[in-house]
């Protein structure tokens, strides 16, 4: 759950250095066998147990399930002597022309939630930065270590946390009832409702960051030359302060969009019977179905969908570190 | 106009750390009820402290997870360490960005993805190293370190940045080899990064559910995972109980690393002074005895 | 540390003072080290470096001499940080050699060049004392103790910094930084030290102040010097030799009255000071005397010496500024004279600066020294006067 959460580091680093270091000498040595060496070890772990796998997926997804072990026919086969390829394709087409429409249905449903999850987590998070931006900076340096915390505790326990209030005889019902605004208890839990209370709650400072550093990079001279000029306050906000502040919305927006579109524990435990996500769908595959190959269709599909929204990520943090350090 | 905007700032925060802390709340409240329904007050007790302490399945789970905690924060400070070197450091080469790719995405995708990758690479490798099929902590450890190299990466690699790459040359120029400058100028330059690189990972291998229940065996459930099956089968105090804990801890390491920032600050702000004064001392021309 | 220092001799020049006037015989200059018969200790010969296209260092020569401190002056990209970054082993060459004290050093790491660099960001090591920062390179060379604490004793002495040596950088003022600095890059006594900018970073006042000092430190300590600026004062007042470098090249090497008095091309002439810079054509020339056609004035220029160039020839004269006589009246002369219109005057305090526009359209200025306090009846705005100037303080220049 905790993605992004260190490239909110480095925000929160460039945020809070109060100017550029100095001097930055840019590195013009030659490369030896030493920095190669170097190179290979990170290099190698992340070929063999990130680039790899994404590999064996695909394989796999291009495979079928039997009764086995592994679970799932192999692509190569060897008949007497000849070496056999079958690709099957039945998983890619199933997601799309299943009669129930259970997998584009998720997928649909997904990217909803998505959407409006990361919405909330924008016009929530928004005045938030803003407010810790613009404050004072000992007191900014407590919120800010206050607004971080909760994200170092257990995950489950938070969402257990909302359990327990959201509900019918929780902390929320029962307030509500004790100060007469309803007469019987709202269902909350396992609704779609509950899972935007908990999908905004773990993923609301994971917005926050990036935008609290771009908010600190403002220069609020221009939203004053905008005042003078006769600027509404409105117009004021559109004009100045989203544009110079729009890395920061972008990266927020991506570090909740992307995560929260594979989010599984979320729904399984707030959501009811009918949101189906479809990070839901890939886990009970998976662990209830056995079936691997289906499950990484569902997977190779679902990265498939975040390709747009990773690329436009990358452009922006990689914008974001050139212009901090101009390598 | 600046009081108004004080008191929307005020509110503002106000709110936000009411929506984030009430939850949590509850859940320390909740803890030393004495009644099982978790949500009717009937009395104070530290009952299900003590039933978090009997219960042999979770003190296990806690027992598997500090362990891979531990190594993973071991391995993935110096595989980030390492990367953010390669990084910051070296002259462009082949396949950079292919690197930062690989470097960086553990941290975006969604789990379900990795989980599922992962899973799938140790049954394949299986076949041919057992230790992979085993699915025990090795496995686990593997799966660990390869999304918390990401962020260790990332974190050291900002403060990497941040170094003046002619303070090592000039340890360089001084007669100290490239292992010398490392250990004895750049490790006690990045050393806050590399703490804090720690305990993110750490905190991060403690707290993952989804990778590693893709990953796990039956014999080597984590905490996190317990805790959900709990969670799932419905309300248990004794996760209030757990969480009560957690906090506690959490919130120590949080007050000492503020602590740590404000010291900081002053012995910063202490430092300036006194070079401020040797400037004022020196553009009087006082400042040296010979003058 | 108590070697003699080599360079005292400020002004014990008298020797060469044969004949005033002519290029390349200056009064207090000093004698060029060949001259002095000082040994070699530095070789540059035909170096090169390029990066991917772009040739940072052009097949430069440079012999450096024990003692001396010599300054790379040019201004910013134009290679004399690359050439210093080769000498201390940071960059390697793409061919040419470097000889110190005779031996080869391309190839040697920079941990084991006996050459040590004073950085412009001074480098200092954040976390250890001013004390741990000067003994870092000894500790390097595994000093015993005893040895090693007398001799960072003496290097704090050397730069007065005995008061502080429990500080850290962060608790230093820029001039204390820089002086540990210089300790630490000269406790290792090195053959050459390498200064990187080395007023870089201080604030304008203190670096008039500490360039002599640091000249002082460096002939007590009898080492050889090579610094590289782009603050023209900065070599002026500390280098006994000058190179003025441009894309990579070495455009003009010498002492600083003679870069500045004799700059052998255009570019130097322009680099060095301000200049007016007149297009000319040569009339005639012989043994004692030349006349020249300047493209912007009536009069005609006249030197008393002769220019290698056949008559008819264009060829550039250089007049600095501070070397024109401007005045009301007319001085009644033929040549080395023109006039105009002030245009402006920029009262600078110690000097002003005279605009003075020509016939021609062209503007020129020429500087007064403010002698007087009170002087009444100099010429002042859109006055018309004339500039005129000795036959020597012209630069013929063919470059």
């Amino acid at each position: 759950m905790s993605m992004g959460f260190s490239a909110n580091m480095s925000f929160i680093r460039r945020a809070f250095r109060k100017s550029k270091p100095k001097v930055i000498s840019v590195s013009t040595h030659q490369n030896t066998w030493r920095d190669y060496a170097l190179i290979l070890v990170p290099y190698l772990w992340m070929i063999l147990f990130f680039l790899l796998p994404f590999l064996i997926i695909f394989k796999i997804s291009l495979s079928v399930t039997q009764i086995a072990i592994p679970p799932y026919s192999p692509i190569v086969t060897f008949e007497e002597g000849a070496m056999q390829i079958i690709l099957h394709l039945e998983n890619y087409t199933n997601i799309f022309t299943d009669p129930e429409g259970t997998y584009w249905r998720s997928y649909l449903k997904s990217i909803e939630v998505a959407f409006f999850s990361t919405f909330f987590c924008l016009i929530i998070g928004y005045p938030l930065a803003w407010a810790l931006a613009t404050s004072k900076p000992a007191i900014r340096n407590v919120v800010f270590m206050l607004i971080i915390m909760p994200s170092w505790t257990s995950f489950v326990v938070r969402i257990y946390a909302w359990m327990t209030i959201m509900k019918k005889d929780g902390l929320i019902n029962d307030l509500l009832i004790h100060f007469g605004i309803i007469d019987s208890p709202i269902t909350m839990l396992q609704t779609d409702f509950a899972v935007y209370v908990g999908i905004v709650y773990c993923y609301l400072p994971y917005m926050v960051l990036p935008l609290f550093s771009a908010l600190m990079k403002v220069d609020y001279s221009l939203i004053e030359a905008a005042y003078d000029l006769g600027c509404k306050p409105v117009k004021t906000f559109f004009t100045t302060l989203v544009p110079q502040t729009k890395s920061g919305i972008v990266a927020g927006s991506m570090l909740v969009f992307i995560p929260a579109l594979g989010e599984y524990v979320i729904p399984e435990l707030l959501g009811g019977k009918g949101s189906i996500l479809i990070g839901r769908v890939l886990w009970q595959e998976f662990f209830n179905n056995r079936d691997w190959p289906l499950a990484s269709a569902v997977a190779i599909t679902m990265l498939l969908i975040l390709t747009i929204p990773i690329i436009w990520f990358y452009k922006i943090e990689r914008k974001e570190q050139e212009g901090a350090y101009g390598k | 106009m600046a009081s108004k905007s004080n008191i929307a700032r005020f509110i503002i925060i106000l709110l936000a750390l009411g929506f984030l802390y009430l939850p949590i709340a509850t859940l320390i409240v909740y803890s030393f009820n004495e009644s099982k329904m978790v949500t009717i007050w009937t009395g104070f007790s530290f009952k299900w402290y003590v039933a978090l302490f009997n219960n042999s399945q979770i003190i296990h789970a806690v027992g598997i997870s500090l362990l891979v905690a531990f190594l993973t924060a071991c391995a993935s400070v110096v595989i980030g360490t390492l990367a953010a070197f390669v990084l910051v450091r070296v002259r462009k080469f082949k396949g950079e960005s292919a690197f930062v790719l690989f470097m960086t995405a553990p941290m975006i995708l969604p789990e379900v993805i990795t989980g599922l990758a992962l899973l799938l690479l140790f049954v394949t490798l299986g076949d041919f190293i057992p230790l992979f099929s085993d699915r025990g902590v090795f496995a686990i450890w593997i799966a660990h370190v390869t999304f918390c190299s990401a962020y260790t990466t990332v974190v050291v690699r900002s403060r990497f940045r941040e170094l003046d790459i002619s303070i090592e040359e000039a340890a360089m120029d001084l007669g100290a080899g490239p292992i010398k400058v490392f250990f004895a100028i750049i490790l006690p330059a990045i050393m806050p990064a590399e703490v804090a690189a720690f305990l993110l990972s750490f905190t991060m291998s403690m707290d993952d559910l989804v990778i590693t229940s893709f990953i796990a065996g039956p014999d080597s459930t984590t905490l996190p995972m317990v805790v959900f099956s709990s969670v799932r089968r419905g309300l248990s105090p004794e996760i209030n109980a757990l969480a009560t804990i957690i906090v506690l801890i959490v919130s120590i390491f949080t007050f000492f690393a503020w602590l740590s920032m404000v010291r900081k600050q002053k012995r910063m702000a202490a430092d300036a002074a006194k070079a401020k004064k040797a400037t004022k001392l020196e553009e009087q021309g006082t400042l040296y005895n010979h003058q | 540390m108590e070697k003699t220092p080599l360079n005292t001799a400020k002004g014990t020049d008298k020797t060469i003072n044969k004949v005033q006037h002519r290029p390349g015989d200056l009064p207090g200059q000093k004698p060029s080290p060949a001259e002095q018969n000082r040994r070699p200790i530095l070789e540059i010969k035909k170096l090169n470096k390029t990066f991917e296209t772009f040739k940072a260092v052009d097949d430069v020569d440079l012999t450096l001499y024990e003692g001396e401190i010599f300054a790379l002056l040019g201004s910013s990209g134009c290679g004399k940080s690359t050439l210093l970054r080769m000498l201390a082993g940071f960059e390697k060459p793409s061919s040419g050699s470097i000889l110190l004290d005779g031996k080869e050093i391309i190839g040697v790491p920079p941990y084991k060049r006996p050459v040590n660099m004073m950085f412009q960001s001074y480098a200092l090591f954040p976390y250890m004392t001013v004390k741990q920062n000067i003994a870092f390179g000894l500790k390097q060379d595994k000093i015993p103790k005893a040895e090693l604490e007398e001799r960072v004793e003496k290097m704090l002495k050397l730069v007065h910094m005995e008061n502080y040596v429990d500080r850290k950088p962060y608790q230093l003022s820029g001039g204390q930084k820089q002086r540990v600095a210089l300790a630490r890059s000269l406790a290792k006594e090195p053959r050459v030290l390498l200064l990187d900018e080395p007023m870089g970073a201080l604030d304008k006042k203190l670096r008039e102040q500490m360039r002599l000092e640091l000249v002082d430190i460096i002939n007590a300590v009898g080492v050889t010097c090579l610094m590289v600026t782009h603050d023209q004062e900065e070599a002026m007042t500390m280098a006994d030799r000058i190179a003025i470098m441009d894309r990579g090249e070495f455009i003009q090497i010498g002492g600083p009255r003679e870069i500045y008095e004799n700059p052998n091309c255009r570019f130097c002439a322009e680099f060095i000071g301000s200049v007016n810079i007149f297009d000319c054509t040569l009339l005639s020339s012989n043994k004692q005397h030349s006349l020249i056609k300047a493209n912007d004035f009536n009069n005609n220029i006249e030197l008393e010496h002769d220019i290698d160039l056949a008559d008819g020839m264009p060829l550039t004269i250089a007049i600095r500024p501070e070397k024109i006589y401007i005045s009301k009246e007319d001085p009644q002369q033929d040549t080395n004279i023109c006039e105009g219109v002030v245009e402006n005057i920029a009262y600078l305090g110690d000097i002003s600066i005279y605009y003075v526009r020509l016939l021609s359209g062209r503007l020129i200025s020429a500087t007064l020294p403010n002698v007087d306090r009170f002087k009444q009846g100099l010429p002042t705005w859109d006055d018309k006067v004339y500039l005129s100037w000795d036959p020597e303080s012209c630069i013929a220049l063919t470059i």
